[in-house]
């Protein structure tokens, strides 16, 4: 770990994360408005000290807002995030330790996911169902699970053929602790970078569907929905579209940054300067 | 080649079911069926249309004999009509009784989204390759953090939020670009010319767009390609017999580093068609990502499963084009010396 925080990329991605996360925590706390207050005396106020990033076409205040939709953002990345993750590790474990027919089965099922517009399936099944907060992080995480599973399963079948997993499984290890004694823990750090890099698009998913009307529902706050408004007025109030769009921008930055930069650091053939 | 060609078709058959099968399930995701719930209908919908749905999916007949009727109207291509006023065929045109033509959804969207993704493909392969290889040349110096900090952003920054930004900025505030729509007011009175300048014009914010986040991705991956290659004895071997760098660059290791792009770019493509949803809809252009948005507001059930079929299949024939074209640019693959 402490070779990761020496990584620039993974030292500013998680300065980014943590601030991002803290402000989300601790939204009840700092929040100076009701995030859903109406307030027709102050309609589109551009910002000033008492509204530090305006107020709404409802006169809400902005800033509060904000802070209560990144709390939904986060919780939807993370929640999403976590069923991929799942799903991922336990259908790649499946795969690479059982290999055959089954392998053979889960791996077309990646395939023909994979072959299926992502963006395309996630409206499709919202189409069936009612876009709520939970939906949307189910069909978020049952729809980006693959490249865990492809992942998982690839360090499993190379974990296998290795001496400490031979060695354990001729003194006559079974199958569950072979699993989750060796492969599984030695198999985790790409797992870790896959969910990082993960949060940061399914943050951006849940914004863009939310964008579209298709995703948190008003009058709950998510920053997709505060710059579907912001669209509407984007002539008379920069505020309502700048602020929202530069969070999502820095929350997907920090993520990707922590990603990459834990890949970096975790990776011992780009570790330092040259590689091999 | 002709082997190569056969045995990848022969791997379609099976993704195809597969695909067969997960439409279906969405189909059967709404509880009860989709003709009943609340949320999965609209409630304006006349007892005549739901009574259309339930024959078109035949959901008065047993799951497997539902699913056997969706597969081979799946295999003729065959998704039935819009449940909009119009009621136009979902895929292809159809004469009807008095010997019209109706022009089908999916065959009007179809070229609009591929010219952009084509498009935006393009644009991606121009700008990305440029900036990956000046990136992995200087590793580690001003030019290479320049264009890490490029990357990092333009993967960050959401594609719908600049949208609305270079639409606000260049078509409300300067006025240089359309923001809506194909054409201009009487494009039909222009020459050919004149069309393809206002077409151009129409496409420039919504193809940047699609491409932009691809951008990044690429020319990381063209970065990292490039490096790998660079390390290899061969490059050595060749700077070390006199090369001149250039030649070291362009001729050795960029032909070698290009090889994993072609398979990188046939799997760009589901990420383009989906993401062309947003750009779509904003730009009101009436490509696949309009009509899959129009659909699923209206729940116009027939249009999503024709084109999340569609849209599944054209992915499928995007992989095998640069699977052809890697076995063709890599003589190895096409011999099965290397998988």
């Amino acid at each position: 770990m402490s070779r990761a925080m020496r990584n620039p990329l993974a030292f500013w991605g998680l300065v980014i994360i943590a601030i991002v996360l803290a402000l989300a925590l601790l939204a009840p706390v700092l929040a100076p408005y009701d995030p859903d207050a109406i307030d027709v005396k102050s309609i589109l106020l551009p910002p000033s000290t008492a509204h530090w990033m305006g107020t709404d076409g409802l006169g809400r205040d902005v800033f509060s807002r904000m802070l209560f939709g990144s709390r939904i953002s986060l919780l939807v990345g993370f929640v999403a995030v976590g069923i991929a993750t799942l799903i991922g590790v336990i259908l790649g474990a499946i795969s690479g330790y059982y290999r055959g027919w089954v392998d053979v089965l889960i791996m077309r099922l990646v395939d023909v996911m994979l072959s299926i517009p992502t963006f395309f399936l996630i409206l499709a099944v919202i189409a069936f169902l009612t876009p709520s907060i939970w939906n949307i992080m189910i069909v978020i995480g049952l729809t980006s699970w693959m490249g865990v599973t492809r992942l998982v399963r690839a360090e499993f079948l190379s974990l296998r053929e290795r001496e400490f997993v031979l060695a354990s499984a001729t003194l006559g290890a079974r199958d569950h602790r072979l699993i989750f004694r060796h492969l599984l823990p030695n198999s985790l750090t790409p797992v870790i970078v896959s969910s990082v890099l993960g949060v940061a698009s399914a943050v951006l998913i849940e914004s863009g569907l939310s964008f579209l009307g298709l995703g948190v529902q008003p009058p709950q706050a998510s920053w997709g929905n505060i710059l579907t408004e912001g669209k509407e007025y984007i002539q008379f109030a920069w505020w309502l579209s700048f602020f929202p769009g530069m969070a999502i921008l820095l929350t997907v930055l920090g993520y990707n940054l922590l990603g990459e930069g834990l890949r970096d650091a975790l990776d011992p053939r780009t570790n330092g300067k040259g590689k091999k | 080649m002709i082997r190569y060609l056969l045995k990848r078709l022969f791997w379609m058959v099976p993704l195809l079911i597969g695909i067969s099968l997960i439409s279906f399930f969405i189909m059967h995701l709404a509880p009860g069926d989709i003709t009943t719930t609340e949320a999965g209908f609209n409630p304006k919908a006349s007892e005549e249309s739901r009574q259309k749905l339930r024959e078109l999916y035949n959901l008065d007949k047993p799951l497997i004999v539902q699913y056997g009727l969706w597969l081979k109207r799946m295999g003729t291509l065959d998704f039935g009509t819009s449940f909009a006023s119009h009621q136009r065929p979902v895929f292809w045109e159809k004469k009807d009784d008095q010997g019209n033509v109706n022009p089908g959804m999916i065959q009007e969207a179809l070229p609009v989204t591929l010219l952009i993704n084509v498009l935006s493909l393009l644009l991606i392969v121009v700008i990305a390759l440029p900036l990956g290889v000046i990136s992995a040349v200087h590793q580690n110096r001003p030019p290479d953090r320049a264009i890490t900090v490029f990357v990092f952003v333009g993967f960050a920054v959401p594609g719908f939020w600049l949208a609305l930004i270079l639409m606000y900025w260049l078509g409300v505030v300067n006025p240089w670009l359309p923001i809506s729509g194909l054409h201009g007011l009487g494009h039909e009175n222009m020459g050919v010319l004149g069309r393809l300048w206002d077409l151009g014009k129409h496409l420039a914010i919504p193809v940047f767009i699609s491409a932009l986040s691809g951008l990044a991705g690429i020319s990381l991956f063209v970065r990292n390609g490039m490096l790998d290659v660079l390390h290899q004895d061969y490059i050595t071997t060749a700077r070390a017999k006199g090369l001149p760098e250039n030649t070291v660059i362009y001729r050795h290791a960029l032909r070698n580093a290009l090889l994993p792009l072609i398979t990188l770019l046939g799997l760009s493509i589901p990420g383009l068609i989906g993401g062309s949803v947003i750009a779509e809809s904003l730009f009101a252009i009436p490509g696949m990502g309009k009509l899959f948005y129009d659909a699923v507001l209206m729940r116009d059930f027939p249009v999503i499963m024709g084109i999340l079929t569609i849209g599944a299949a054209l992915t499928l024939l995007g992989n095998l084009l640069a699977d052809l074209a890697y076995a063709w640019a890599d003589p190895r693959v096409r011999r099965g010396v290397v998988q």
